[in-house]
């Protein structure tokens, strides 16, 4: 067979999959927005409402702007404080070494975990009677010892963002250690020589080169961190109260708790807007690198 | 008093291996705090010990009724299993041929894939539900395998994509000259080079569906529920039984520990799909 | 201005040693080049002189002063790397300037300064370019201005010319001695290329396994070499080294017998003679005979190898010369310019003994 036929037909099976798993779907959900289905009262769709649904959120429901906020929030410290704590340890772990390589071993376990189960960890860990964390600020800050960590809409909120940090530090400091790597190492030493102390060695020439993998580190986990799920449904279940409540699990609580299938669908794609940006500027950073 | 720049670099270096076991144990500790819960008894949870005599009766009684953890576990199993296996025969023919051919509108295709790979899944699941319901699928393992797919096959494409890409294709073109036909190029040159990194990736993909919460939360009630899903159990209304949750945890996590350390050469580059190298 | 000196330096990652117990003083003003093969520790020497390596024991000195314990910046030299380590986001003004930047030069004197540098090796107009813009003999440009923007102590040059086409290297290497004469500066220069380290230095280190083997001006290298790692490893085409006996100042090897070449009489010796004084000659007027095995033309002569015993031994003819494969020619040779190794030691022997 000719090449130019082979080619076709060796994606088209993955493609006719992606298309029919994740393509499909995504598009009935858009047309689903526009709809009115209440799948607790009707098997049929309801009729089409046009922007109904997203006016509704918009406009009329305070919870979805709890949703908007808590998310946006939660993005914005769990982006920042992961990547820069994480560039701090992959800066320590960068040089080679036995402790340094065994640590960076360890990294990938937590990694390794199911979110749902970090969200597990983190309510044992700060039980109020039996957790260790708990016990350890308790120790470290007084007032904090007698405070139920999960019952205050502001710590509970911390909880959710210490967790998400805990869990994505490890995968953030690898990227950042292969970045680091990656480096051309002779700036760094032209630097050395040419009289830059150490900080200035990394302010003016390895910070600027790794710009790139920066960028591609913050986009990646703004993508992760506007979905953010399973943590929170195991960890506080969006509570107490809608504290903790993201935007994925509003439109998980409107889809499956009250069964308003249209309006879960426009919620789940006023989430779509912004991965779509996010993702345009990372292939853009993909194909340039590429 | 100023510091020589040995006695300098001596400081930094031990301020530096302090932090770095500062920074291992912050890790380590949530991981090894729920492992030996999982061999506490409920009372010994219960009190912060350290010290304890060590017990296997959480494992006996996750396997028991009303847990029947076993059942979990053989969901988990199965999904992962066929997810992977329908996933990476047919993302490697088509890596390979994103890798080596020069597609028609191979450039929109390629951004769409990486683009399912970002949505929130939550998109995904609500069609998903609404056509399982009418078809009668839900609860069952097969319709959690279709929606699996939606993440893994795209991962998977991407990432087999890298793989061939970092083999030479001098190899093949001299097979090609030698008078091999495209399919013995492929059988015999390509798939033993890219082995390597095709068992990677399905490690990888194994991993993402055993963790899968949202789907099987969405799409499973009882028959198909997997183990992350299954956590839910452990929460009573006297409150969640923390030894059997950590040793549920435990049935989780140590597979994969297991699966993510086979393959932590190739971590970063997979998981970023290759965006950083 | 300073000198260089190291006292019994080694280097050693766990098992594997760089560098062996090395001791070697560059005079102040001098252009000292660090010859031999990749892995030879030339590399890793520079850079223990520049700070970058940590030697495992023994003392650098800079001047007067022990610098063992000073970080790179505080050792005032420059280096100008082997893939030049340009910063790749700076202009090549910054670039320049980045010295200027970290040692708090006042910046009213930085312009003058930095054209100064950039006129010197002719990057006048290309000062606001990014690395990437320019070509490779470009970026060489820029390294150098970069190095000689300020008065450092000595320079530290890392097989600079290495990623250049062989036209270019050629021109280059002409501007960076006159460049060197012209700031009198003590420069340690690193390369694997026989040609660099004759045409450039002022001395020149032999370096194999860690060790200097020979430290003399090129001529002194050319002419004595100390052992056969330099016999070997200086000159091209490379010196013929035949390895046979010595009989009452006679050599012995398989099928020859050289008369008058001295060494008294012993066992085990290697003469060596270079393939400029071995001359091609018609077949019983010459000290040998021997089968040709190749001819190549140079241009201006022609080699011809011939095969004595089971050895290859490479001779010149005149450049008109036509010899076939497998015809039978003689050599002369010209045993003023001979030598005689132990190959035991491998180090040479007297030939008037």
């Amino acid at each position: 067979m000719r090449d130019r036929h082979l080619k076709y037909l060796l994606v088209l099976p993955a493609v006719v999959v992606v298309f029919a798993t994740a393509i499909w779907p995504l598009i009935q959900s858009l047309i689903l927005s526009f709809r009115t289905w209440k799948l607790s009262k009707s098997h049929v769709p309801g009729p089409f409402i046009g922007w109904e649904n997203y006016s509704w959120a918009l406009l009329e429901e305070p919870d979805f702007w709890n949703a908007t906020v808590v998310t946006t929030v939660y993005t914005v410290l769990t982006v920042g404080c992961t990547t820069l704590i994480a560039l701090g340890i992959a800066l320590l772990l960068a040089p080679g070494g036995r402790l340094r390589l065994t640590v960076r071993t360890l990294l990938i376990l937590p990694f390794a975990m199911s979110p749902a189960l970090v969200g597990v960890s983190f309510r044992f860990m700060f039980n109020p009677e039996f957790g260790l964390f708990d016990a350890f600020f308790g120790l470290l800050i007084p007032p904090l010892a007698e405070v139920s960590w999960l019952a205050d809409p502001t710590l509970a909120f911390a909880v959710c963002v210490m967790a998400d940090i805990w869990g994505w530090i490890p995968f953030i400091t690898l990227v950042l250690i292969g970045g680091i790597a990656a480096l051309p190492k002779e700036t760094v030493e032209a630097a050395y020589v040419d009289g830059a102390s150490g900080f200035e060695a990394f302010r003016d020439v390895m910070l600027p080169q790794l710009a790139p993998v920066l960028a591609i580190v913050i986009i990646l986990k703004s993508i992760f961190s506007i979905k953010t799920f399973d943590q929170i449904y195991m960890l506080t279940n969006g509570g107490p109260g809608t504290a903790t409540q993201t935007l994925a699990h509003y439109a998980y609580f409107n889809g499956f708790k009250y069964y308003d299938m249209g309006f879960a669908a426009s919620v789940a794609w006023i989430m779509v807007l912004p991965m779509i940006v996010l993702t345009y500027f990372y292939t853009r950073y993909v194909f340039r690198r590429g | 008093m100023a510091l020589t720049n040995k006695q300098r670099k001596r400081l930094y270096g031990a301020l530096h291996v302090a932090l770095i076991l500062i920074t291992a144990a912050v890790m380590m500790v949530p991981i090894l705090w729920i492992s030996m819960a999982a061999f506490k008894t409920h009372v010994d949870v219960y009190q912060l010990k350290v010290v304890f005599t060590p017990t296997l009766e959480n494992f006996e009684t996750v396997f028991q009724s009303p847990y029947d953890l076993h059942h979990k576990l053989f969901n988990s199993t199965i999904v992962a299993f066929v997810t992977v296996l329908i996933a990476i025969p047919l993302a490697t023919m088509a890596a390979y041929s994103f890798s080596r051919f020069r597609l028609f509108g191979e450039r929109i295709m390629f951004v769409m894939i990486l683009a399912t790979q970002f949505v929130p899944a939550v998109v995904i699941v609500l069609p998903f539900f609404i056509m399982f319901r009418q078809l009668g699928i839900l609860d069952t393992r097969i319709g959690l395998i279709i929606v699996n797919l939606s993440i893994v096959m795209p991962f998977a494409v991407w990432m087999i994509k890298g793989f061939i890409d970092g083999i030479p294709i001098d190899t093949e073109e001299s097979a090609l000259v030698d008078g091999s036909t495209r399919f013995q190029v492929i059988r015999n040159i390509v798939l033993p080079m890219a082995a390597p990194g095709i068992v990677t990736a399905a490690i990888f993909c194994f991993i993402i569906a055993w963790n899968d919460f949202l789907f099987a939360l969405i799409l499973t009630t009882n028959k198909a529920v997997t183990l992350p899903v299954g956590l839910a159990l452990f929460k009573a209304e006297e409150g969640d039984l923390w030894n059997l949750l950590a040793a549920a945890g435990i049935i989780i996590m140590v597979p994969m520990f297991v699966l993510a350390l086979l393959i932590q050469k190739h971590f970063v580059q997979g998981m970023t799909m290759g965006a950083v190298r | 201005m300073a000198g260089v000196r190291l006292k019994d330096v080694t280097k050693r990652w766990g098992a594997v040693i760089g560098v062996h117990n090395q001791s070697l003083e560059v005079r102040d003003r001098e252009f000292l080049v660090l010859l031999g093969p990749s892995g030879c520790g030339k590399t890793t020497t520079m850079r223990m002189i520049a700070g970058l390596e940590e030697p495992s024991e023994g003392e650098i000195w800079i001047g007067d002063r022990m610098v063992n314990d000073d970080l790179p910046k505080d050792r005032d030299v420059a280096m100008v790397f082997q893939n030049y380590g340009l910063y790749p986001h700076m202009t090549v003004r910054e670039n320049i300037a980045y010295p200027l930047k970290v040692r708090r030069v006042p910046k009213s004197e930085w312009e003058e300064r930095i054209d100064r540098a950039a006129a010197r090796v002719q990057l006048g107009d290309l000062l606001e370019r990014k690395p990437r813009e320019l070509s490779g003999g470009q970026r060489q440009r820029v390294a150098f201005a970069r190095a000689t923007v300020r008065e450092p102590k000595v320079f530290l040059m890392d097989e600079p010319l290495s990623n250049l086409d062989a036209k270019l290297r050629v021109s280059t290497r002409a501007e960076l001695k006159h460049l060197q004469h012209e700031l009198a500066t003590t420069t340690i220069y690193v390369t694997h290329d026989q040609i660099e380290a004759m045409t450039l230095a002022d001395r020149v280190a032999v370096m194999s396994d860690g060790i200097i083997q020979q430290l003399a001006t090129p001529e002194e290298i050319y002419d004595n070499p100390a052992n056969l790692f330099v016999a070997g490893f200086i000159g091209s085409p490379s010196m013929n080294l035949i390895a046979g006996e010595t009989n009452n100042g006679s050599f012995l090897a398989a099928d020859i017998e050289l008369p008058e070449v001295g060494g008294g009489s012993r066992k085990g010796v290697v003469l060596g003679i270079r393939p400029e004084d071995l001359t091609v000659v018609e077949a019983g007027s010459g000290h040998f005979d021997a089968p040709v095995y190749a001819t190549e033309l140079t241009g201006e002569a022609i080699l011809v190898t011939v095969v004595v015993g089971s050895q290859h031994v490479c001779a010149r003819g005149p450049r008109h010369m036509r010899k076939d494969i497998g015809e039978l020619v003689g050599i002369h040779a010209d045993f003023s310019h001979a030598h005689l190794f132990d190959s035991a030691t491998e180090e040479r022997i007297a030939r008037s003994s």
